[in-house]
C-alpha cells in the first residue's frame, strides 16, 4: 500500500503488509550499533578473507624472522615493542617474526574455525531439534538421552586425549600434518560437543509450535513428514537459528583461544591468536606491546560480533523493541 | 514426584554408564603406555614388557574395563568400594587423589557461582526493568566487555595487579577453609572475582533479555492493565516466569564448573579436578583419567536432575510427563 | 551505544600505561655468560676428607623454611627409583648414600666418602673387586643404625621391576647384562642378596664385577645405593615416605602438591662431609608454572622470601630480572652441563657431507635468542660440555654466529636435500623447530617438520628404526667425566632394537668404538685429556650431530634465602649449604 516503506512511524498500517524479514532489515539499519558493530565484523572477515593479498601488498610473509633487530634477551629494540613504518605492531620476542601479518593470519584461522564450528554445529543441532521435537515419543526421548551424554563428556579432556592419536593415524610418521588437518581436527570436535544447546534451543521453538494451526493444515493436506519439517516448521525458526549461529562465533573465537591455552590449539608454524596471546602474556611486564596489539584485537573481534548478533536478535524479535 | 525422580535418577546412571565406555574405549585409543611412564631413562622393550605383564595390561580390553566397574561397585583388594582404582603415577588409590583435589574445586566453583548468579541475574534483571536508562547502558556495556574477554587474560592482569605489583593479596595458594578460613578467603578472592566477572556478563545478559521477553507477554500487560504495581508485577508473575531458562543455563554451567574450572585453576596454580584430570591425559593414567570423568559427569547429572526438579515448583505451566 | 564502547576502550589505556611506550635501545650488549670456565674433579682418598662436619658456610643461621618451587612434580621419593634432576637434588635432603660429591657450584668436585668412610677400595687394582667400609655413627631417622646390609638391601631391591625408573648401572654391571632381573629374582629371594654383592660384616660392603667398571665410585653417588631398612620397605608405597638417613626427613607428602621435610636429629653432622642442617624445614611446592615462579620471588612477599626457583626464571621475563639491579644479590647463574643437540639419525642420515652442511649451516645465535638470549643458553661447537673434566674448545666447522649458508650450499653440491625434523609438541620445541626450518631451509635444505606428542618424544626416538631424520637432543652426564658422555652417546654397539638408545644418534664406527675401550681402560685421572682429544676426532670424522648449546641455569630467591648455588653435576638447585637469614 505505501510506496515509501522506510518511514514505519508515517503508516503504521503498512507495517503488516511488509516481511517479518525486511522489517527485521530495516530495524537492523537504523540501530546504529548494529550498524558500527556489523561494519567492523564485516571488515575484519575481509582481512581475514585477504589475509594472501595483505601479506603481498605488506610485503612481509608470517614467518620471515627479523632476529637482528632483537636484543640479547630475544625482546625487541625500539619502542612499543619494534613498532616501525615497516613492522605496523613491533616484532614478536623470540622468533622475531612480524606481529601484524602473524595477527591478520591468525585472524583468518580463528574465523575460519569459529565460522565453520558454528555452521556446522548450528546444522546439526537443528537436523536433530527439529526431528527430536517434531516427532516426540521414544525418538525425542533417544535424542535427549544422548544429548545428556554429549553434555555429560568433558570436552576438554577428549579433545586433548584425541588430537595427537587422529593425527598420528592419518599421517604418516615423516609427514607433516598441515595446519588445515589440524583445523578439521578441532571444528570436528566442536561440533561434537556443540550441537547441544541449538539442538535443544530449537526442539523448544518446535515444541511450540508444532501445535500451531499451519501445522496442523499442512499436515491434514497429506503433506510428507519431511515437508513439514522443512518447508513449514523450518522458516518460522530462522530468527533463532541465525541469532544462536550469530552468538556462537565469537564463543568458539573465545573457545580456539582457549584450547591453545592447554597446548591443543593450532601448532606452529600456522599464525594462530589464541597462542599468540597466550604467549603474550607471559610478556606483560616486559613487552606490553607484545599483549596489546592482539589483546586488544581480540577482545574488538569478539565484541563486534556478540554487539552485531545481539544487535540481531533485537531487530529479529519485534517482541523485544517496546 | 517421587517416581520422577526415580525415572531421572535410572536416566541419569545410564547416562554415567555410557559416559564410562566411551572414556574407556576413547583412550584405548591413545599411544601412550603407562608402563613407558615407569621407563624413563634406561628401559628396553623386554624389561618393558616384564613391566607391562605386572602391571595387568595384557589382559583383553573389555576384560579389564569389567574389572575396573566391578571394582567401582564392590571394590577390590586394598580398596574399598568405591574402588576407583590405583595410579601408578601418582602412587596412590584414585579416591585418595580426588579426595584432596575436590575441595579445591568446590571451593572455587561454589562461592564463585553464588557470586555470577547473583550479580549476573541481578544485574540483567535490574537493567531490565530500567530499560534504556544510564544504569542499563552500564550494565550492558560490563555484560558486553566481560562477555568478550578471555578468563586467562583477566586471571593474569589481576595476578600482576593484585598480587605482584601493589602486593595487596598474597599468592593464591589453597589452605583448606576449616585449617584457616581467613588464609581460604584471601587465596580464592581472585578465582573468585575472575569467575564472577567473566560469568556473571553471561547471565547479565542472559536475564536481560529474558525478562524483557517475559515482561512483553500478554499476562504481564494484562496485570499491568489491571492497575498491579511493577514491582508486584515483577514478583509475583515476572520473576516465575522469565527464571526457567536461566536455571537450566545455571544447573549446567555450575555442573560443569565442579567437574573442574581448568583454566582458572591453571592460571591461579590450584590442582582442582580439572587440573588432575588434564595432567593425567597427558601421563596416560587411565584409573585417575576415568575417576576423573566419572565424577565430573557425576556433577553435571545430578545438577541436571536437580534443575529439572526445580523446574516444577519454578513453573506450573511445566507438566511433568 | 556510546557509553557502552566507552566502558570497553577504557581498558586500553590500562594496558598501554604499564609501559609499552619504553624505548628497548641498542646500546652496548654485556658480555654473556663465562661457559669456558675450566671444571675440575678428584677421587679423595684420604679419609679425613670423607668425615665431617663440613665447614660452616658463613652468614649461615639456624631456623626458617626454604621453599623450593617447582612446576611439575617429582615422580619418585624412593631413593632407587629416583632420576629426575629435582629427584635426585632433592633426594640429598633426605637420604645418604656410598659416597658423595664436595662441590664448590663453580665447577670443582671432590668426590668423597658418604655412608663409606673413603669413595671405595679397589681391592685387586683391577676395577673389578670394590670395597666400601660403612662408617660408624651413621643412623636412620629412627635411631637404629645403617650398616652394610642396609646398604646391600637398596641394591637388592633396585633388583624388583616393580620398581623401576632409577638409574641401572650397579645392577647391570652386577648382573653383567642389561637384562639384570632376569639374574636375580628379588620378590622371591628377599633375604639374599644379588651376584656379585656380598656384606662379609655389618661394616663392610663388596661389590665383584666380570667387568672392570672404574667409575664405581662415581656410580656410587647416586641414591641407588641409599640403604632402606629391610623391614620398612613397603614396595610400591615406599615412594610416599621412605626413611630418611639424611639431614632432614619427610613429614608431610601430599603427592603432586607438597612435599614438607623436617629435621632429622638422628643425622649426625659429625658424620657428613657435604651437608648442613640450617633450615628448621624444607617445602617443596608444585604446580606453579615458572612466569609464576619469577613473579611470586620478585614480589618476595610473606613465606616466598625464603624461596627459590627451580625451574628457572622465565624467558619473558629474563630482560626484567636481569635489568633490576636491586636484583642483583638474588640470581644465580651458572652454566650448566646439561648439552643440547640437532641429533642426526645416522642410519638415515648416511652422507658426511650433508652432515657436515648441516653444521655449517647452523645460525646459533637465532636459536640462542627464541630461547630467551644468552642468560638461558651459550652456544657450544663440541660434543662435551664446557664443564667437563678436561674439555679442550674447537670448532669443527667454523658456521659463525649466524651460520654460513653458502658454505653449506656448497658441500651439498648445489642440490636440495629433504630432510625430516622430529620435535616434541611443546610450545618451547614448536618455536624453536620453527627456528631451525627457518635457518635450515636457507642452506638448501627442505625440512619437513613432525610433530611427536611430548611424554613419548624419549621413547620414540629411541627406537632403532624411527622414521625421523634429526630431533632435538639433549644429554646430562650423570658424572662429570667424558667417560659418562661418549662412549654412552657414540658407542655403536650399544645400540638395541630399543629402548636405551640414548642420544639416539645411531653412530656405529668400529674404528671409534675400539678407541672408546682404549680410554676406559686408562686410569680416571688420566683419562680426561684423552676424551676431549676424542671429542674433536669424532666432530671431525664423522659429524653425527650439531651441537647447539649448553643450558645457563639463570635462576632467583627471595631476599631471605641464602647459600642456595647451581650444583656443579647436574646444573641444578643445590641444598647442602641453604640456610635463611634471620
Amino acid at each position: 500500500m505505501s510506496s515509501t516503506p522506510l518511514d514505519a512511524a508515517e503508516a503504521p498500517a503498512a507495517m503488516s503488509t511488509r516481511s517479518p524479514g525486511r522489517a527485521a532489515w530495516l530495524r537492523l539499519r537504523r540501530d546504529r550499533t548494529a550498524l558500527a558493530s556489523g561494519i567492523v565484523s564485516a571488515f575484519l572477515v575481509v582481512v581475514a578473507l585477504a589475509a594472501p593479498l595483505i601479506g603481498v601488498a605488506y610485503g612481509i610473509h608470517p614467518q620471515d624472522t627479523f632476529q637482528e633487530d632483537l636484543d640479547r634477551f630475544g625482546l625487541p629494540y625500539g619502542v612499543a615493542g619494534g613498532v616501525t613504518g615497516t613492522h605496523w605492531f613491533g616484532l614478536e620476542p623470540g622468533q622475531g617474526r612480524d606481529l601484524f601479518i602473524q595477527m591478520v593470519y591468525g585472524m583468518r584461522t580463528s574465523l575460519g574455525i569459529a565460522f565453520a564450528a558454528a555452521l556446522m554445529t548450528t546444522m546439526v543441532g537443528v537436523l536433530l531439534g527439529i526431528v527430536a521435537g517434531y516427532l516426540g515419543g521414544w525418538v525425542d526421548a533417544v535424542i535427549n538421552w544422548v544429548t545428556d551424554v554429549t553434555l555429560a563428556l568433558p570436552f576438554l579432556i577428549f579433545t586433548l586425549a584425541v588430537i595427537r592419536p587422529i593425527e598420528l593415524h592419518f599421517y604418516g610418521p615423516r609427514e607433516a600434518v598441515p595446519g588445515s588437518f589440524r583445523v578439521i581436527v578441532l571444528i570436528t570436535v566442536f561440533t561434537a560437543f556443540g550441537w547441544t544447546t541449538t539442538a535443544r534451543l530449537v526442539r523448544g521453538q518446535v515444541l511450540s509450535l508444532r501445535e500451531r494451526e499451519f501445522v496442523e493444515a499442512a499436515r491434514a493436506s497429506g503433506a510428507r513428514l519431511g515437508r513439514v519439517l522443512f518447508r513449514e516448521l523450518l522458516p518460522n525458526l530462522g530468527a533463532p537459528i541465525l541469532v544462536a549461529f550469530s552468538l556462537s562465533i565469537p564463543a568458539y573465537i573465545t573457545g580456539e583461544a582457549a584450547l591453545s591455552f592447554l597446548g591443543i590449539g593450532m601448532l606452529e608454524p600456522t599464525p594462530d591468536f589464541g597462542r599468540t596471546i597466550f604467549r603474550s602474556l607471559n610478556y606483560l611486564q616486559t613487552d606490553p606491546a607484545y599483549v596489546l596489539f592482539p589483546g586488544v584485537t581480540i577482545f574488538v573481534l569478539v565484541l563486534a560480533f556478540n554487539l552485531f548478533g545481539d544487535a540481531l536478535r533485537d531487530a529479529l524479535d519485534p517482541k523485544s523493541l517496546r | 514426584m517421587g517416581f520422577f525422580l526415580l525415572r531421572r535418577v535410572l536416566l541419569g546412571a545410564l547416562t554415567l554408564f555410557a559416559v564410562s565406555i566411551v572414556t574407556f574405549a576413547m583412550f584405548f585409543a591413545l599411544p601412550r603406555d603407562p608402563a613407558t611412564a615407569m621407563c624413563p631413562k634406561n628401559c628396553d622393550a623386554q624389561r618393558l614388557e616384564r613391566v607391562r605383564a605386572e602391571l595387568g595390561l595384557n589382559d583383553p580390553k573389555p576384560k579389564q574395563y569389567l574389572r575396573y566397574m566391578s571394582g567401582v561397585f564392590v571394590g577390590r583388594e586394598n580398596c574399598p568400594a568405591p574402588c576407583l582404582g590405583y595410579s601408578y603415577v601418582n602412587n596412590e588409590p584414585v579416591s585418595q587423589t580426588i579426595g584432596r583435589v575436590v575441595p579445591v574445586t568446590l571451593s572455587i566453583v561454589i562461592p564463585a557461582s553464588v557470586l555470577w548468579l547473583a550479580l549476573g541475574i541481578g544485574l540483567g534483571m535490574l537493567s531490565a526493568l530500567r530499560r534504556g536508562t544510564v544504569f542499563d547502558r552500564l550494565a550492558i556495556g560490563f555484560s558486553l566487555s566481560g562477555a568478550s574477554m578471555q578468563l586467562y587474560f583477566v586471571g593474569g592482569v589481576l595476578l600482576l595487579v593484585f598480587v605482584y605489583t601493589f602486593k595487596v593479596l598474597p599468592y593464591p595458594h589453597y589452605t583448606p577453609l576449616l585449617d584457616d578460613p581467613l588464609a581460604w578467603c584471601t587465596a580464592l578472592v581472585l578465582p573468585w572475582c575472575t569467575l564472577a566477572f567473566l560469568f556473571s556478563a553471561v547471565y547479565a545478559r542472559l536475564s536481560r533479555a529474558q525478562m524483557l521477553e517475559t515482561m512483553s507477554e500478554d499476562f504481564v500487560r494484562t496485570a499491568m492493565a489491571k492497575g498491579l504495581r511493577q514491582r508486584t508485577v515483577v514478583r509475583r508473575h515476572v520473576l516465575r516466569a522469565a527464571i526457567t531458562p536461566l536455571v537450566t543455563a545455571a544447573g549446567l554451567d555450575v555442573g560443569t564448573a565442579l567437574g573442574g574450572t581448568v583454566i582458572t585453576e591453571t592460571t591461579f596454580g590450584f590442582r582442582g579436578l580439572g587440573r588432575t584430570a588434564i595432567d593425567a591425559v597427558r601421563d596416560g593414567d587411565l584409573p585417575t583419567i576415568m575417576g576423573t570423568v566419572l565424577l565430573a559427569s557425576a556433577f553435571i547429572v545430578v545438577a541436571n536432575i536437580v534443575v529439572d526438579a526445580l523446574y516444577t515448583t519454578i513453573d506450573p505451566r511445566i507438566r511433568l510427563r | 551505544m556510546r557509553r557502552r564502547l566507552m566502558t570497553a576502550v577504557a581498558l586500553v589505556p590500562l594496558v598501554a600505561a604499564l609501559g609499552a611506550c619504553t624505548n628497548n635501545k641498542k646500546g652496548d650488549d654485556e658480555p654473556a655468560v663465562d661457559t669456558n670456565r675450566q671444571a675440575t674433579g678428584a677421587i679423595a682418598s684420604d679419609p679425613k676428607d670423607s668425615m665431617g662436619p663440613a665447614p660452616e658456610v658463613p652468614g649461615a643461621a639456624k631456623g626458617g623454611t626454604v621453599t623450593i618451587l617447582r612446576q611439575s612434580k617429582i615422580s619418585h621419593l624412593d631413593p632407587q627409583r629416583t632420576y629426575s634432576f629435582a629427584g635426585l637434588n632433592a633426594s640429598q635432603l633426605f637420604v645418604r648414600r656410598l659416597t658423595n660429591f664436595k662441590d664448590d657450584g663453580k665447577g670443582h668436585v671432590t668426590l668423597v666418602g658418604d655412608l663409606a668412610t673413603t669413595p671405595g677400595t679397589d681391592v685387586n687394582k683391577d676395577c673389578k673387586v670394590w670395597q666400601f667400609t660403612i662408617k660408624d655413627g651413621v643412623k636412620f631417622e629412627d635411631g637404629s643404625p645403617i650398616t652394610a646390609k642396609d646398604v646391600a638391601y637398596g641394591i637388592a631391591r633396585s633388583f624388583d621391576l616393580s620398581l623401576t625408573g632409577g638409574p641401572t648401572y650397579i645392577q647391570e654391571w652386577l648382573a653383567d647384562t642389561p637384562q639384570f632381573d632376569t639374574k636375580f629374582d628379588f620378590k622371591n629371594n628377599k633375604s639374599s642378596l644379588p651376584p656379585g654383592l656380598s656384606v662379609p660384616d655389618d661394616k663392610t660392603l663388596k661389590l665383584t664385577f666380570n667387568k672392570a667398571h672404574c667409575d664405581l665410585p662415581f656410580a656410587a653417588s647416586l641414591p641407588a645405593t641409599a640403604p632402606v631398612p629391610a623391614a620398612k620397605d613397603t614396595g610400591t608405597q615406599y615412594d610416599q615416605k621412605p626413611v630418611a638417613s639424611g639431614p632432614y626427613k619427610i613429614t608431610k607428602n601430599e603427592a603432586g602438591t607438597q612435599i614438607t621435610f623436617e629435621r632429622n636429629t638422628a643425622w649426625d653432622p659429625a658424620t657428613d662431609a657435604v651437608r648442613h642442617q640450617y633450615p628448621d624445614s624444607f617445602v617443596w611446592q608444585f604446580g606453579a608454572d615458572p612466569v609464576t615462579q619469577t613473579n611470586r620471588i620478585l614480589a618476595d612477599s610473606g613465606a616466598d622470601q625464603g624461596a627459590a626457583s627451580w625451574d628457572g626464571v622465565d624467558p619473558s621475563l629474563i630482560s626484567k630480572v636481569m635489568g633490576d639491579p636491586a636484583l642483583k644479590d638474588r640470581i644465580i647463574q651458572e652454566p650448566t652441563p646439561q648439552h643440547y643437540t640437532l641429533t642426526i639419525n645416522n642410519q638415515r642420515v648416511t652422507d658426511l657431507k650433508v652432515r657436515q652442511a648441516l653444521n655449517y649451516a647452523i645460525d646459533r645465535d637465532g636459536l640462542i635468542k627464541t630461547l630467551g638470549g644468552s642468560s638461558l643458553a651459550a652456544p657450544v661447537t663440541t660434543l662435551m660440555p664446557p664443564s667437563t673434566i678436561g674439555w679442550k674448545n674447537y670448532d669443527a666447522y667454523p658456521a659463525g654466529k649466524t651460520g654460513d649458508p653458502a658454505k653449506a650450499k656448497e658441500l651439498l653440491g648445489g642440490t636440495t636435500k629433504d630432510l625430516v625434523l622430529g620435535f616434541q609438541d611443546d610450545a618451547t620445541n614448536q618455536a624453536l623447530s620453527t627456528q631451525l626450518k627457518g635457518n635450515l631451509e636457507k642452506a638448501g635444505f627442505k625440512i619437513t617438520l613432525k610433530a611427536i606428542p611430548a611424554d613419548s618424544f624419549l621413547d620414540e626416538t629411541k627406537k632403532k628404526d624411527n622414521p625421523w631424520d634429526m630431533y632435538i637432543g639433549s644429554w646430562g652426564a650423570d658424572w662429570p667425566s667424558g667417560a659418562a658422555i661418549l662412549p654412552v652417546l657414540y658407542d655403536g654397539r650399544a645400540i638395541k632394537a630399543d629402548g636405551s638408545n640414548n642420544g639416539a644418534s645411531y653412530l656405529n664406527a668400529p674404528a671409534l668404538n675400539a678407541e672408546f675401550d682404549r680410554v676406559l681402560a686408562m686410569p680416571t685421572d688420566q683419562q680426561g685429556a684423552e676424551w676431549a682429544k676424542l671429542d674433536e676426532k669424532i666432530m671431525r670424522e664423522y659429524a653425527p650431530v650439531v651441537p647447539l648449546y649448553v643450558q645457563v641455569t639463570t635462576t632467583v630467591h627471595g631476599s631471605k634465602a641464602g647459600g642456595l648455588f647451581i650444583d656443579s653435576i647436574f646444573g641444578n638447585l643445590a641444598f647442602s649449604n641453604a640456610y635463611v637469614k634471620q
